[in-house]
């Protein structure tokens, strides 16, 4: 098989530092495997044999994320668990379905669930793109790590740097030595980020930021575009079933509403429906509906059709009232001393349920918690205030690099 | 189970108000409705107890239908803590 446009471009994880082409091989991994890696180099091996042998079947995952169960179920698939050197063989034999390649989920409605793609329905950007250096901190494997992974192997000058969970706090100081130019994060990341290092983070010579996986608000768009004023901002809605669907990049939150029941050629087609996203693409994962319902609640503001959270969690019934966590937790973002929140519901006598909250400050901040109350007081109805609040001192960040919210 | 004085639990009461802008009166035979303490600021206070015990407590009681008072919901929350 020839290969890919982008071969020649360097890649970066903490035991390799070389092409795509310069990559070890991996002859003796089983056609049709499950890849269970302990970290980027083995998963970067694993797409280079995938890319390269052609009629393959893969899926790879961060070992950690997948339950001994789970695994089982692998091999019951078809699929030969490989972790390291240990490789343990499908217990239902078949041939090898060329091509495909297999997703998990991120698991945000229970056990990742696995989704069918291709590396053709995977890459979603084309066209000449100026030559960049990628940070992809993204969990292996994810739908988004592989939107990095994909861009890299098709398109010539898209180098990549992996950052591995264990350099998530140090990923601003590693992306200077490496020269990034372009990096791809969720909300909660850039969030970190620039409240754990914005020094470091100011100093990157950022061309190109990507903000994707979660709802994002006004504030951190405005907050990237104060310190890297020259930079294109987008932000790119996508899931493992849709594919990347929406890409936004005027530095506003949300989208446009023309966008909705349009109709453009080769691209997918949104709409909502009782107040949920609805996606209509050929890039989404093999088997779905032609309109995947997202599960996510949109909100239509000023023209903007905004994305405010999951439908299953957002919202919170307060003694028959409703309330919606992620309106709750825009309105504590907007004050000036917040800079993560996370709202959710707690059981409570009479009502049902309260709307509680924590939240991290950032350095120096006047607020307490009893001024978030007021402040929020002043901005939503008394069932929607968060009763209970707690100041962590750090902001939690999962694998998935997604908040808790 | 550590348990709360009836004054500790008057102050939580206090501060649930005073979150409010409102002030606990010194009379507690004084009426919840009077003071405006709310069904919402009986499950805060009910959570902020939780939180002090570090215990779910079950506030499904059948007295529960009954408080009026300051008093009742002081002897309310004692009656919870003895359960």
């Amino acid at each position: 098989m020839s290969q890919p446009a982008g071969a020649g471009n360097r890649i970066v994880t903490s035991r390799y530092d070389g092409t795509w082409a310069g990559l070890p091989g991996w002859p003796e991994l089983p056609s049709a495997a499950a890849v269970l890696v302990a970290d980027n180099t083995d998963a970067v091996r694993a797409v280079w044999q995938h890319v390269t042998d052609g009629d393959r079947e893969t899926l790879i995952a961060t070992a950690t994320r997948v339950e001994d169960e789970q695994a089982e179920g692998f091999r019951a698939d078809g699929l030969a668990v490989v972790r390291g050197d240990v490789v343990q063989p499908a217990t239902a034999q078949r041939a090898a379905d060329g091509g495909r390649v297999w997703l998990l989920t991120s698991g945000s409605t229970g056990r990742p669930k696995q989704v069918a793609h291709t590396l053709d329905s995977l890459t979603t950007v084309a066209g000449d793109q100026p030559a960049r250096t990628w940070l992809c901190p993204y969990a292996t494997g994810a739908y988004a790590w592989w939107q990095v992974v994909t861009l890299s192997l098709s398109l010539p000058g898209q180098d990549v740097v992996f950052v591995e969970p264990s350099q998530l706090d140090e990923w601003p100081q590693l992306a200077l030595e490496h020269g990034v130019t372009a990096a791809s994060g969720t909300p909660t990341f850039w969030r970190q980020a620039l409240w754990r290092a914005g020094d470091v983070v100011a100093q990157l010579k950022l061309e190109q930021i990507t903000l994707g996986g979660e709802p994002v608000d006004q504030a951190i768009l405005d907050r990237l575009r104060e310190v890297f004023p020259d930079a294109r901002i987008s932000w790119i809605y996508a899931s493992s079933e849709a594919g990347a669907a929406i890409a936004v990049h005027d530095g506003r939150a949300g989208f446009p509403q023309a966008w909705l029941d349009r109709e453009t050629a080769g691209r997918p087609r949104l709409s909502v429906a009782d107040g949920e996203l609805v996606i209509a693409s050929q890039k989404a994962a093999e088997g779905m509906a032609p309109a995947i319902r997202t599960g996510d609640r949109v909100e239509i503001v000023d023209g903007r059709v905004l994305i405010t959270g999951r439908i299953a969690s957002d919202e919170i019934n307060v003694g028959g009232s409703k309330a919606s966590a992620s309106s709750v937790r825009r309105v504590l973002l907007d004050h000036p001393d917040v800079v993560w929140a996370a709202v959710r519901g707690r059981k409570a006598p009479l009502v049902g349920n309260m709307v509680v909250a924590d939240v991290v400050l950032r350095d120096g901040a006047e607020a307490d918690t009893a001024r978030l109350q007021a402040f929020c007081a002043e901005r939503l109805p008394d069932y929607s205030v968060p009763r209970r609040m707690r100041v962590l001192p750090e902001i939690p960040i999962k694998e998935t690099l997604k908040s808790d919210v | 189970m550590s348990t709360l004085s009836r004054d500790q639990v008057r102050t939580m009461m206090g501060e649930v108000l005073a979150t409010q802008g409102k002030e606990l009166p010194a009379d507690d035979s004084t009426r919840l409705d009077a003071i405006g303490f709310r069904s919402l600021d009986f499950s805060e206070l009910a959570l902020r107890v939780e939180d002090e015990l570090d215990t779910e407590l079950n506030f499904d009681a059948p007295e529960l239908r009954s408080i009026e008072t300051v008093s009742d919901v002081l002897d309310f929350v004692d009656q919870l803590q003895q359960a």
